[in-house]
């Protein structure tokens, strides 16, 4: 009877401070493993997500960045026209009916016809030698029309074709664009872009490093454990999954300390940023990313965890192999 | 039952840890594995548990033939077998409790069953009210009776332990050994390495002795010759629930009849 008593005595213990029931199967005792060495290890473990989430911030800036940048290289040169120079036989109304014609070719968002009154007021207005030019009588100016091109014509070679073809037509005389501006701008933004990437593409490989490191101590560290799990019947599955829950775990918040530093990082940049950009009367604006972008950061790093832990564990250890195998 | 035919293990060739050893231990029985320190005792466990592969000869439990044994069944084989250590091996970082559910976590057994078979088994080594504890907080003879109700809480058909009352004074190691004999007394195969003479004074059960990986002695007695162990072995028990007491009877009978 008394026995009884102390057998029922113990089961009420156990369930009272047994852990919670999701750590006693096998995904969950692998999740409160993972979540013990953070707890336990709190520094180390710091230092790691730090060290994670500073490589991967800058590639998280320019994910977040991207669509800004790639509008960028077009948004910029939108305003960009050319400027059509008819020739002085050409009156008002024939290079109004021009411009309208002009319209129906193909890669011509707009056009604006400018007549030679309007050229020469312009003129005065801008410059100095104004009165000088009104002075001579008659107007020099010939009429212009501004073409707009499209979007997809704001290339360089693009804009030469444009550029030649409207050359060809008798009425006008001269096609004016700074091309040189153009394809440094492209040149400039293609050389950055890929900086970017390459830089990028290292800071990730250095981040995968650091989890397949940490890893691979993390499988040191826990060879009691594991060597204990294997006389117990455990199956490499059961040895292998907290640590590429580690890894999937140091990858997620070291993916969150990445947005973090790099929604700090554009919000620092973000006014600066926009006061260069309008003092060239560009649109362009550093956006903040959205939560989807965050959410791709996330999950990439998430992904970058484990596959920096399957990674080192692919690697063979005498604690995950099968007892009675040579050792390595 | 656990047989072993012409087995032999050498970790570097050449020299044999195991050399021809022949023996068959009937399920249910308690026994002895006794021999001088690097005799061989702890090999021949780990051959049982499969930690090891012998490099000659043939092992079975029951109706497991280890030759045929997948490696990927080897995990399953040893869930079933209990296995106790001198340094016992529990995990520092977590609780009694958690020590003894490992092997259930292992296993795959459902919650409610998981607390029911640790308060079982943690009742039984008298451990209850250290459920949980850490095990650095217990003693010597408390931390192996912990390992003790690890290896025993998934109710194995088989316990093996090497030198379960290693660095225990003879008191506790008595008790170890009542524990154990309990679980002997319940089915389950024992077979328990040691060099302690006390114990295999006051105990008296049937002995394997080893001597330089050669098995010398299957009995009590020390004038026990290799004759004798081939006659007990040529007629293995073949009933399951056989106890140590017939063994005896039956190698004393045969040892009459030569
Ligand atoms: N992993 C190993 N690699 C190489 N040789 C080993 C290994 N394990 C044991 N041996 C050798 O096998 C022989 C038997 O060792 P074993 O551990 O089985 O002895 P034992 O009877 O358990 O001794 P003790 O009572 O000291 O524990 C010894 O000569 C030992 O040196
Ligand atoms: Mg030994």
């Amino acid at each position: 009877m008394a026995n009884r008593r102390t057998s029922e005595t113990a089961l009420t213990n156990a369930s009272l401070a047994a852990g919670p029931k999701w750590t006693y199967t096998h995904r969950g005792y692998a999740l409160a493993q993972s979540f013990r060495q953070l707890r336990q290890r709190k520094f180390a473990s710091f230092i790691t997500l730090m060290v994670f989430g500073i490589s991967l911030a800058l590639p998280a800036i320019i994910l977040f960045s991207a669509g800004s940048l790639a509008k960028l290289g077009n948004h910029n040169i939108e305003q960009e026209s050319l400027t059509v120079y008819l020739s002085m036989q050409v009156n008002d109304l024939d290079g109004a009916s021009l411009a309208q014609q002009l319209l129906l070719r193909e890669g011509i968002d707009r056009t604006s016809y400018v007549s030679r009154d309007e050229a020469l007021a312009m003129f005065k207005e801008q410059s100095d030698i104004g009165d000088a030019l009104a002075a001579l009588g008659n107007n020099p100016l010939p009429g212009a029309i501004i073409v707009y091109p499209d979007v997809d014509m704001l290339g360089a070679v693009g804009l030469k074709q444009l550029a030649n073809s409207l050359a060809m037509s008798p009425s006008i005389d001269r096609v004016q664009f700074d091309f040189r501006w153009v394809k440094r701008l492209q040149a400039v933004l293609s050389l950055a872009r890929l900086v970017g990437w390459v830089l990028a593409g290292f800071l990730t490989l250095s981040a995968l490093l650091v989890i397949g490191n940490t890893i691979r101590l993390e499988l040191l560290r826990k060879q009691t454990e594991l060597d204990v799990s294997r006389l117990l019947g455990a199956k490499r599955s059961f040895l292998v999954r907290p640590l590429v829950y580690t890894g999937a775990l140091y990858g997620f918040l070291g993916g969150l300390v990445a947005c973090v530093i790099a929604l700090i990082t554009i919000s620092w940049i973000k006014t600066p940023a926009d006061q260069l950009s309008g003092l060239y009367q560009s649109a362009f604006q550093l956006e903040m990313p959205t939560a989807s972008q965050c959410f791709t950061v996330l999950l990439i790093a998430t992904c970058l965890g484990v596959l920096g832990s399957i990674v080192s564990l692919a690697r063979p250890s005498n604690h995950l192999l099968p007892f009675g195998t040579k050792p390595v | 039952m656990i047989r072993f035919e012409n087995v032999s293990l050498e970790y570097t060739p050449g020299r044999f840890a195991l050399h021809d050893v022949s023996f068959s231990q009937p399920a249910g029985a308690f026994t002895f594995l006794t021999g001088h320190s690097g005799a061989g005792k702890s090999s021949l466990l780990k051959l049982i548990a499969r930690l090891e592969k012998p490099t000659a000869g043939f092992i079975s439990i029951d109706t497991i033939d280890y030759d045929t044994l997948k490696p990927r069944h080897e995990p399953l084989l040893r869930q079933q077998m209990g296995i106790v250590f001198q340094d016992n091996q529990l995990l520092n970082d977590r609780s009694v409790f958690d020590n003894v559910a490992l092997p259930l976590i292992i296993g795959g057994y459902r919650y409610n069953d998981i607390k029911k078979r640790v308060a079982a088994a943690l009742e039984r080594v008298g451990l209850a009210s250290k459920a949980f504890e850490l095990p650095i907080r217990l003693s010597g003879g408390e931390q192996q009776r912990v390992g003790i109700a690890r290896a025993v809480v998934a109710k194995p058909k088989v316990l093996l332990a090497d030198e379960p009352t290693g660095n225990l004074d003879a008191q506790i190691s008595a008790e170890i050994m009542q524990l154990l004999m309990q679980f002997s007394a319940s089915g389950v195969t024992v077979l328990v390495a040691t060099h302690d003479q006390g114990l295999l004074e006051t105990f008296d059960f049937p002995q394997l002795t080893l001597h330089g990986g050669k098995l010398v002695d299957i009995h009590n007695s020390s004038q026990a010759t290799a004759h004798t162990q081939n006659t007990w072995q040529e007629q293995p028990s073949s009933q399951p629930a056989a106890r140590e007491s017939r063994i005896k009877r039956r190698q004393t009978s045969s040892r009459h009849g030569e």
